[in-house]
């Protein structure tokens, strides 16, 4: 079984300085997606869609980085790997002008095998807030370990 | 403009073929800084044991929220709720992928809608694999 | 009367699904022309759900659902059929480095059966691990088809069974509805407990099914680039 110290769950380690989030942001992000649905850049059909304003496309959320001292907070178990996956809710848009923060934690650890070998996951919640301290987010990044 | 009525369970979203060029990837991965090699570098990719430059991860999970949500098209209320992704075999640039969608619940009370949403190579092998929470409005 | 079941299967309960099990079952009802299965056994990661009653499900959807486990050993995953409280005892299924002989042994003498599930697959199948370690004995069945093998996997895990006469079973592994009953297995006989499961996989007659659809010629994809 994998060992580790229990008080790192759910214990809050990093909340983020504000990243403001501008209008070139959510552009370069879009055409970096190939994302050309009219309501994240034209204000007239931004109107008529979900959130009848111009926003950011929702996976716009996980392009926020957690802090630069970010993995010297979470257990480490032999070789760093790869990200296996996230799981998002999508609570608000993110809108040019927001100035978000990420407060993150270790939701879970386990252990199991897979056709890598020997993995070791961490697994981080991250709960992004606007300005006003709404959730905009709640990703839970899984990170593999190789140990 | 779809609706929570046009939604059936067993219903279909593509199969979408797409092509992602190597150039896309590392715009991707630089404009999110994540100018690590394996995103933006063949060799030294390789060097990390990977078959070549990959997607980033967060870019796989755009190209699916992108899938649904133009599934859903422009105009109305509809809007992802939540998706959640396995990364389960990398996913390389200048390859054909496919996108795979089926509906597999409504919730007639919440009008939500539940996706199967996955990402195939060329051979017929997942890649990706998630799920995906529709809210269609009241 | 023949039963047809996806022996290998994963509910939201192992932590790599997403899928209810009420879904599966509807899925399953929905789409029967295509899989026609009679029933799915769910094989969580890593544990044994003892409490789990789903008859209310198999009433409501006319499809059977039974309980097993999918563990982790020195020679790669095993399905255990007919888990009780004394392999509960006797195993840690949270261990994910259980012995494989031991198990596949104790599981027997217990009234259950360890099928190695997926041999074809790297790290986690048995065939990499009969390259370097002993083959096992006391191995009745293992699993030829799985739902999520990458290309070549099944063709290896059929050759094992070619070389060591195993006899061989069919399942999807699936972690998401839509992929349920892949792949299953026919049995020659009526199955309505584990119990006649666990028999027939010893002694009875069955083979795997495979109901993946036939893969189209992928056409000339859209180059989708930034505006």
């Amino acid at each position: 079984m994998v060992d580790f110290d229990p008080s790192l769950i759910n214990h809050i380690f990093e909340e983020t300085d504000p990243v403001k989030v501008s209008a070139e942001d959510i552009e370069k992000f879009c055409e970096a997606l190939g994302e050309s649905n009219p309501i994240y850049n034209d204000e007239q059909a931004a109107k008529k869609g979900p959130y009848g304003e111009l926003v950011a496309p929702p996976s716009f959320a996980v392009s926020f980085r957690n802090g630069r001292h970010f993995f010297e907070h979470i257990p480490r178990f032999g070789q760093r790997g790869f990200d296996a996956g996230k799981d998002v809710e999508f609570v608000r848009p993110v809108r040019a002008g927001d100035e978000i923060t990420l407060t993150s934690y270790v939701k879970e650890i386990y252990e199991k095998t897979g056709r890598s070998g020997s993995m070791v996951f961490v697994v981080i919640r991250s709960t992004l807030r606007n300005q006003n301290r709404e959730v905009v987010a709640h990703v839970d990044h899984r990170f593999m370990n190789r140990p | 403009m779809r609706t929570f009525a046009d939604a059936k369970i067993g219903d279909t979203l593509g199969p979408l073929e797409v092509f992602i060029s190597k150039d896309q990837c590392r715009r991707y991965a630089r404009s999110g800084g994540m100018d690590a090699p394996r995103f933006t570098d063949d060799e030294g990719a390789r060097k990390e044991g990977l078959p070549g430059m990959i997607l980033p991860g967060n870019m796989s999970l755009g190209l699916l929220c992108k899938f649904v949500t133009d599934w859903l098209g422009p105009e109305g209320g509809a809007k992802l709720q939540r998706i959640g992704t396995t990364y389960r075999v990398p996913v390389q640039p200048d390859h054909t992928i496919t996108f795979h969608g089926f509906i597999t619940h409504a919730t007639p009370e919440d009008r939500t809608v539940e996706i199967d949403v996955w990402i195939e190579n060329e051979d017929a092998e997942r890649l990706v694999t998630g799920t995906a929470t529709v809210q269609f409005p009241k | 009367m023949a039963t047809t079941l996806d022996l290998h299967s994963h509910s939201e309960a192992s932590e790599d699904s997403r899928a209810p099990v009420e879904a599966y079952l509807n899925w399953i009802q929905l789409r029967h022309s295509e899989r026609p299965l009679d029933g799915i056994v769910l094989t969580e990661h890593r544990q044994f759900n003892r409490k789990a009653d789903y008859r209310h499900l198999e009433d409501k959807y006319g499809v059977m659902v039974l309980r097993a486990s999918e563990v982790e050993t020195n020679y790669g995953h095993v399905l255990v059929f007919g888990v009780n409280e004394d392999i509960l005892k006797r195993f840690d299924f949270a261990n994910v480095r259980l012995d494989a002989q031991e198990l596949l042994d104790e599981v027997a003498r217990m009234g259950g059966l360890a099928v190695p599930c997926h041999p074809g697959r790297p790290n986690i199948g048995m065939c990499e691990h009969y390259r370097t370690k002993p083959p096992l004995n006391n191995v009745v069945a293992v699993e030829l088809l799985n739902g999520g093998s990458r290309k070549g996997e099944d063709e290896q895990s059929a050759e094992l069974i070619r070389r060591y006469g195993y006899r061989a079973t069919g399942g999807s592994d699936s972690h998401l509805v839509s992929l349920i009953g892949l792949c299953a297995t026919r049995f020659a006989a009526d199955i309505r407990s584990i119990e006649d499961l666990v028999r027939e996989l010893k002694t009875g007659q069955y083979e795997p099914v495979d109901f993946r659809p036939r893969r189209q010629p992928v056409t000339n994809a859209v180059a989708v680039e930034p505006r």
